[in-house]
């Protein structure tokens, strides 16, 4: 090689040379600043970008009844979620999951919207309880890294038993935002009881969620999982409620066909036994999110479903409020049991006439059989004769016009009347003539049933106004430990000798001359009182001209048994029922199948009353 | 033809240093294709008989004297560029590109060995002159150049393409070209790159430089690896989260974690002094290239080796600023370290020119 072009040569690859090194230096000094200088954030960067914290939904409690019989129950079903953090582009992802899952696009897109507002990392459900062909077809997607940022999660799905104990069990729902605000410990996407001991326990049955940190790749795919925190399965409710008597109830009225209530109580302690209200929903609708359709047909729906007709239902209690009056006018001592009066089928009060239902007239007749006739003039007379302010005060002390304070939402009170009401609600003094027709639970007399339970334990177990309750026991996982049941609103003391012969009347309405027969349990003793109550006065019945069947009398039976020892008490409501007897037909099948049943013998099969019935 | 003594020339310390980075890339290939819970990739297989080739290559290649090659190198040149030509029409085409020659073991990508013949070609043409290039000199080399980087560039294959252009400019420069010409050249590229950007860029080529200089303008989309990339390498600290327990790479936040961003696998796993080793690696490997280019008994042995080595360090600094996070990510890969067996071979083949002129430097 030439020595000029070697000194070039050398010289220009000397150059190169402290180039490189620069160059080598330069990149370390890079590689430092970002793997030791600035390590921290870019660990914590890291972090973040491979882990993920999920929420394991915890289930929630199971719910017994009185004698551990599972009740409601949690079954698995799948959730479809966008998460909006793995998202790229949220047109595409709304398109493609609309495609998949054969829905609207819109419809999908409404429901991102409504959750916009939320941190990226939580799950927007999009189908709640997908079927398996929807679950197959997005987990597809999934698979081909065309969805990355939807997600099909197990919940646990509450089940409730197909058309039972409805507005008892209530249901579910998301949690609204009012709700979160409301309450600590809830946020967005929970699940909590809505309606029922599904409300009223909330807290006990919801359980606490468990959270599990997973691994995941750069699309979203779970690769192995940290930690694990195991959900907390919510508290074991154990109700008062008796299965087998429910049953009876429920399939009482499916016999029967009528809306109504029935309320079912042990009057020793105010278990609630059974417990309906009729029209019902299916609460398992609600369960894994109730969709639009179902939703608007139940709060459309003239018939209210959704109202519990039992602690919300206002009703003229009709004769079955004569043993509150006959109360009062004995405890009062206005009357004795032997107290007579003459029916000839009507009677004058004020210089107003006043009927009574049986046009020939009773008669002369003492107190047992007044109730067991059910006697207007009977209860007309010691009705004014004891006056409005005993009235109210020995049917508040029985238990009607307060709230029964049962352990369910939104209980209404319903109203006995009394001049400081009138005084306060219209600004109008009380007329005696009022006083007459409250004494046959007429004028503006409104009861619900609950309280009418209340009423027919107190009249059995002689003045313990009890408190109604459905909370027997709770398990929180070790053991179960019996809840006291709450203590009686008040105690009466009742003199037993007066009290027997209203219970003595009772007892002839059901087994003597009177409308209760369709109660009669051979060996029981059952007691009771129909009531049958006129939903609009006859004038008001031609001007509505509405169908017959708006216009039917609601009938009432309140009922114990057996007279002397009762164990069981309680009311069955029929709207538009035409008669108490109809709903005794009820009264009786339960009766049956709860003693039956308490002294180990065959339950009855389901009845077959619809000849019985009065039209 | 191969003299026993020449065995006791050969640049063993390069050769040594060479293999220990084929080693860390067969080890990094390792870590970030084999998933337990997948079944086991086979990949680094592949790796390894791609090195076994290319040791054969290399062998080959420092048998025959270099000038032997060199006299060939026309033959050679021509060759390649009908090679070029062939993938063009009739090659595989993956990822949008038509850049292989199916071939029953492996893919063959002309477009790696066109770095070695166009080495060849431009030692031959300016070892031929004495004296510094004149004018009419640069501008043959550059059509010389120019031809297969037109025909890589029309695969596409950018990346490749462009990494002829230092072979072209490193040998033009040790050939005697003048500075001012050299800082013209410079001049004109930087003034041809907005008339570029205008015309010759494609639109996911303008998005990757728009988001280099602002990766947080698209974090998902192609700013996306840039900032895996960064964190990736930054969170390995000191020391590494250890072999097979890079989060980053294992988990696929970075894309061809075995290919393109073998580095910051390694950055991630063997953390900063796992960095410092490769680094020194390659330095110690482009240092005793040069020192090779130095000692070399003729212009031809140093223009070859320069060649060779200037397509080898552009494409090791580019792929290591990109690995960090620092560059515009590019499908370049990091020669001896990425998979893929036509680089390999390819660069062991250059590898062996350089030890061929390297152990001849006393021979006549």
């Amino acid at each position: 090689m030439a020595v000029e072009d070697r000194r070039r040569v050398t010289t220009r690859l000397g150059i190169l040379q402290y180039l490189i090194v620069v160059l080598f230096s330069l990149l370390a000094v890079s590689f430092w600043v970002l793997q030791i200088v600035e390590h921290a954030k870019f660990e914590e960067l890291a972090e973040n970008n491979h882990q993920r914290t999920l929420a394991l939904r915890a289930p929630r409690g199971l719910v017994f009844d009185r004698d551990m019989k599972v009740l409601v129950v949690n079954r698995q079903s799948f959730s479809i979620s966008i998460v909006r953090e793995h998202t790229k582009d949220m047109n595409r992802t709304i398109r493609l999951l609309a495609e998949v899952l054969g829905y609207d696009e819109a419809g999908v897109r409404a429901v991102v919207d409504r959750h916009r507002r939320e941190p990226s990392y939580r799950p927007i459900t999009i189908v709640q309880d997908a079927t398996l062909q929807q679950v197959a077809a997005v987990t597809a997607r999934r698979l081909d890294f065309e969805l990355p940022d939807v997600v099909v999660e197990q919940v646990p799905t509450r089940q409730y038993p197909a058309t039972m104990a409805a507005h008892l069990f209530g249901y579910v729902g998301e949690v609204s935002d009012a709700q979160v605000s409301d309450s600590e410990g809830l946020k967005s996407g929970d699940v909590v009881g809505q309606a029922g001991i599904e409300k009223v326990y909330n807290a006990m049955l919801m359980g606490e969620d468990g959270a599990k940190r997973v691994v995941v790749n750069s699309v979203g795919r779970e690769i192995r999982t940290l930690d694990e925190d195991e959900p907390m399965e919510g508290k074991r409710l154990q109700l008062t409620i008796d299965y087998d008597v429910q049953k009876a109830i429920e399939d009482g009225f499916d016999q029967l066909g009528f809306n109504g209530a029935a309320v079912i109580l042990d009057p020793s302690n105010g278990d609630v036994l059974g417990f309906t209200s009729r029209p019902a929903y299916d609460p398992n609708a609600f369960a894994a999110g109730i969709d639009r359709a179902t939703w608007a047909s139940l709060t459309g729906d003239e018939d209210l479903p959704l109202s519990d007709r039992a602690i919300q239902g206002r009703y003229s209690p009709g004769s079955t409020f004569k043993m509150a009056v006959a109360t009062a006018a004995l405890q009062e001592s206005v009357i004795t049991p032997d107290f007579k009066v003459h029916c000839s089928g009507g009677a004058t009060f004020y210089g107003r006439p006043f009927k009574c239902w049986k046009k020939g007239g009773h008669g002369t007749m003492d107190l047992r059989h007044a109730i067991e006739q059910s006697c207007n003039v009977y209860f007309y007379t010691i009705g004014n004769m004891t006056g409005i302010d005993k009235i109210h005060k020995w049917a508040t002390l029985l238990g009607l016009g307060e709230k029964s304070g049962i352990d369910l939402p939104n209980e209404l009170t319903g109203l006995v009347p009394s001049p400081e009401w009138k005084q306060a609600r219209f600004k109008e003094k009380w007329y005696a003539g009022e006083t007459v027709s409250v004494s046959i639970g007429q004028s503006s007399v409104a009861v619900t049933p609950v309280s009418m339970a209340v009423y027919a334990s107190t009249l059995a177990n002689g003045g313990t106004r009890v408190t109604p309750h459905l909370l027997k026991a709770v398990d929180d996982g070790t053991g179960w430990k019996p809840v006291a049941p709450p203590a009686p609103r008040s105690k009466a003391s009742f003199d037993p000798e007066k009290l027997q012969a209203i219970r003595d009347g009772l007892f002839l309405v059901v087994n003597g001359a009177g409308t209760g027969h369709n109660a009669q349990l051979k060996g029981y003793d059952v007691s009771g009182k129909t009531g049958t109550a006129q939903v609009i006065s006859n004038q008001g019945k031609e001007r509505a001209g509405k169908t017959d069947k708006d216009l039917r009398d609601n009938g009432w039976f309140v009922f114990f048994a057996p007279r002397d020892n009762p164990q069981i008490a309680g009311v069955v409501l029929l709207e538009h029922g035409v008669h108490g007897s109809n709903a005794a037909l009820i009264a009786h099948h339960l009766l049956d199948t709860y003693f039956a049943k308490k002294e180990g013998r065959p339950l009855p099969p389901k009845p077959e009353f619809k000849a019985n019935l009065v039209p | 033809m191969f003299e026993r003594r020449l065995y006791y020339h050969i640049d063993w310390a390069l050769v040594v240093a060479i293999l220990a980075l084929c080693w860390l890339g067969v080890i990094m290939i390792y870590s970030t294709t084999s998933d337990p819970t997948r079944g086991t990739s086979h990949m680094y297989v592949t790796q390894l008989y791609a090195i076994a080739l290319g040791l054969v290559a290399m062998v080959f290649t420092l048998t025959l004297d270099y000038r032997t090659f060199a006299d060939k190198s026309h033959l050679i040149y021509i060759a390649l560029c009908a090679l070029l030509l062939y993938v063009l029409f009739f090659g595989m085409v993956q990822m949008g590109a038509r850049r292989w020659i199916p071939l029953r073991v492996f893919n063959f990508q002309p477009s790696e060995f066109a770095k070695v013949g166009v080495a060849l070609v431009l030692a031959k043409f300016f070892g031929e002159n004495r004296g510094a290039a004149a004018w009419t000199d640069l501008a043959v080399g550059g059509v010389l150049t120019l031809i297969p980087i037109g025909l890589i560039a029309k695969e596409p294959d950018l990346g490749t393409a462009v990494t002829l252009v230092p072979v072209f400019l490193a040998v033009a420069f040790l050939a005697g070209m003048r500075m001012r010409i050299l800082g013209i050249l410079c001049v004109c590229l930087l003034l041809a790159s907005p008339v570029a950007w205008k015309f010759a860029l494609k639109d996911y080529q303008k998005s990757r430089i728009s988001t280099f200089l602002d990766p947080s303008q698209d974090a998902k989309g192609a700013g996306y690896q840039q900032i895996q990339a960064r964190i990736t390498v930054g969170s390995g600290g000191l020391k590494g989260k250890g072999f097979r327990q890079g989060t980053q790479g294992q988990l696929r936040f970075l894309p061809v974690a075995h290919n393109d961003f073998i580095f910051s696998v390694l950055a991630e796993e063997q953390g900063f002094a796992g960095v410092l080793v490769a680094l020194g690696l390659y330095l110690f490997v482009i240092l005793r290239a040069l020192e090779a280019a130095r000692l070399s008994k003729d212009r031809l042995g140093s223009y070859l080796v320069l060649g060779v080595l200037a397509s080898f360090t552009f494409q090791v600094v580019y792929n290591i600023t990109m690995s960090a996070g620092l560059a515009p990510v590019k499908g370049l890969t990091l020669p001896l370290m990425s998979y893929g067996g036509s680089s390999m071979i390819a660069t062991l083949a250059g590898f062996g020119l350089v030890l061929n002129v390297r152990m001849r430097r006393f021979t006549n």
